[in-house]
């Protein structure tokens, strides 16, 4: 160990975790309304690194991290309107148009940062408030890390309690799941099927698009093309691992964010691990959970498949 | 041939062609709005990428590749498995072809020496398409997700090998030793195109030929159009599965060969060239038929290297292509459900005029 005394480190890997779960959580949440809905969005990657781009370009241009997130929440609700236009409306293939999501997404934002910045990295100086919550952030260790964070923390913690409420304790919710498991039978009982999805798949992409923008706004601090590295996906593997519950979605981030936040935190104890395998370990451990967890999970029973009235 | 039947031939390419435009004109409006001069791109794209023996013979090198990427990815997306994974298979070919090359470079003759480094790279892909093929029918588990996750690991894992036991010790970057000049693929007679162009053609005419002549492709078309089916007809779906997704990882990893042997001369590390998401777009706009593959690769390798020469010559971003290739595929979802409108408006006046 270096001269890093232990109780702070503890808290710093343990404050890095809970910032790196932030967008996996954001974005696994809105999937997991996507999905009750039906709608199985693999767009997410490209969704959140336009939520990143545009969350950077606004705050960077009003110095104004609130407005940067703004601006990412209302790109991914666009993506999410383009996609629920293309799923619902036009009953396009899903699994393609995710991927050309993807790919539109990454290509359009890594074109547009390099035609606006050419080869350098401008660098944002915008922070958000840090709220400590009394007596609780003085308990040693985690109450710095768990009790003195950024308010957009807290409140997306607080989505996890709100979307697990509305999932299955309001109208909506219900109506959601129903047009998620049967259509033709929520059609029958006079749910709006199509306004439902629109409203869920809108929901999925401001999610990912505020996810995206927290990464880039309040989380880095700068914009980098490909920055997500497959944090769309493992998004999407979180929402099945969590079973479309959004207490276990939210376990599933925090595992996943305290993986990512590994590699910067034993490189700052030094401990010689090669830097490749800790990379990996999210990657892998999210196979590895998939497998112990997840297996042949039901699936919401119209997932991917388009609705289209009076055909069965 | 009458007309419906000429019509219903004609309406993939007309509407494949029409989709390219459309990604061409969005392309133009983008390039526009950044104060960019989108004629005087195109110009450049194509005055060099096809009015020059250099464009050409360059686009037909890169062509190899994405032919035998194409020729994997069209067994498993017949048979509907979803194999995203073709980077990293790719680069885990490639990286033992890297390996394998250069130890048997100049002990044994060329042919043997070039064949056994093309098969390390097949073994290397298919070591990395059997986990996800053998998770999916043991564990149930989606091969998108677990084939796209491979991809990630398999960037970091090569990058590492040849960092640390792969790595040559002769020089400072992390890559394999170099397969001397004279033991790489070599041209085809006449040309400055290696033979890598007729491994890649090849593959997609066994591809067609397996599609069209065996039962095993048959097995593996009904396994795609209907699984259930496939079940009920007594076929063993699992094995099936996994042989679509070994093969087609299989083909990943001899392009990662093709690369190392016909262009690079050896692994890098970091090195990710992405054929994956552009050869997913190329099988698609061909409709999944083989033989469209051709041209379309041919395209594709047209526009990959364009989008070096506008970045080199126009100042445009390389990332440009993909985003043509995105709105491709966007537009060639749209295009679809146009062509099943339009079939579906047809149908209904059939009985009226008896037939057209």
């Amino acid at each position: 160990m270096s001269a890093v005394p232990l109780e702070g480190f503890t808290t710093a890997l343990l404050s890095a975790a809970l910032i790196a779960a932030v967008p996996l959580l954001l974005a696994a949440l809105g999937e997991t309304f996507a999905e009750q809905a039906g709608l199985l969005n693999l767009g997410l990657e490209g969704m959140m690194l336009t939520g990143a781009f545009a969350g950077f370009f606004v705050a960077l241009n009003t110095n104004s991290a609130y407005a940067g997130l703004a601006a990412g929440l209302g790109a991914g609700v666009l993506w999410g309107l383009l996609f629920g236009f293309l799923a619902i409306s036009l009953r396009v293939d899903q699994v393609i148009l995710g991927l050309a999501i993807t790919i539109l997404g990454a290509g359009l934002t890594g074109f547009l940062f390099r035609s606006l910045y050419g080869a350098r990295f401008p660098t944002l100086d915008v922070s958000l408030p840090k709220v400590a919550i009394p007596l609780l952030a003085e308990v040693p260790i985690v109450g710095p890390a768990l009790f003195r964070q950024q308010v957009v923390v807290y409140l997306t913690w607080a989505l996890v309690v709100v979307s697990s409420f509305v999932l299955s304790r309001t109208r909506f919710g219900l109506e959601l799941r129903a047009v998620g498991e049967h259509p033709f039978a929520a059609d029958a009982a006079g749910v709006k099927v199509f306004r439902i999805r629109y409203l869920a798949i809108a929901i999925g992409g401001a999610m990912a698009g505020l996810a995206g923008a927290f990464l880039s706004v309040a989380d880095l601090n700068f914009f980098v093309p490909g920055m997500t590295v497959g944090q769309g996906f493992i998004a999407i593997a979180i929402t099945m691992l969590g079973k479309w519950k959004p207490g276990r979605v939210f376990v599933g981030a925090l595992l996943f964010g305290s993986l990512r936040s590994l590699a910067t935190g034993l490189q700052v104890v030094g401990v010689a691990v090669q830097p490749e395998f800790i990379l990996m370990l999210p990657y892998l451990g999210l196979i590895v959970a998939l497998v112990l967890l997840a297996g042949r999970t039901a699936l919401p029973g119209a997932l991917a498949i388009p609705y289209e009235r009076g055909r069965r | 041939m009458n007309r419906r039947s000429f019509v219903s031939a004609i309406t993939p390419v007309i509407s494949s062609g029409l989709v390219i435009a459309a990604a061409f004109l969005v392309g133009a409006i983008l390039l526009s709005l950044l104060g960019k001069n989108p004629l005087q791109a195109y110009h450049v794209l194509i005055s060099r990428g096809l009015g020059s023996s250099f464009g050409v013979s360059e686009t037909l090198i890169k062509m190899a590749p994405l032919l035998i990427v194409s020729a994997g990815l069209l067994i498993a997306l017949k048979a509907s498995v979803w194999n995203i994974g073709v980077d990293g298979q790719f680069l885990v070919g490639a990286c033992l072809a890297g390996v394998v090359a250069p130890k048997l470079a100049g002990a044994i003759p060329l042919v043997p020496m070039l064949f056994i480094s093309a098969l390390a790279g097949v073994l290397g892909g298919m070591l990395w398409g059997v986990i996800p093929a053998l998770l999916k029918v043991r564990y149930g588990l989606n091969e998108i997700i677990t084939t796209i996750m491979m991809n990630y690991v398999a960037v970091y894992l090569t990058s590492w090998l040849v960092k640390g036991p792969f790595k040559d010790p002769q020089v400072v970057p992390p890559q394999t030793a170099v397969v001397p000049e004279a033991f790489r693929l070599p041209p085809i007679p006449f040309t400055p195109v290696h033979i890598g162009l007729l491994v890649g053609l090849i593959a997609v005419l066994v591809v067609y030929l397996l599609f069209r002549n065996t039962t095993f492709g048959f097995k593996l078309w009904v396994l795609g159009q209907n699984p259930r089916t496939a079940i009920h007809a007594g076929m063993r779906v699992s094995r099936l599965t996994v042989l679509a997704l070994l093969l087609s990882a299989g083909f990943a990893g001899l392009a990662g060969a093709n690369d190392v042997l016909g262009v690079k001369g050896m692994f890098q590390g970091e090195w990710n060239p992405g054929y994956g998401l552009t050869g997913f777009a190329l099988v698609f706009l061909a409709r999944l038929d083989s033989l469209w593959v051709v041209p379309f690769a041919y395209f594709f390798s047209f526009l990959l290297l364009g989008g070096e020469i506008m970045a080199r010559s126009a100042n445009i971003p390389v990332y440009f292509v993909d985003v043509l290739e995105g709105l491709m595929l966007v537009f060639f979802a749209v295009g679809v459900y146009l062509e099943r409108t339009l079939a579906e408006r047809d149908r209904r006046r059939v009985p009226a005029t008896q037939g057209g």
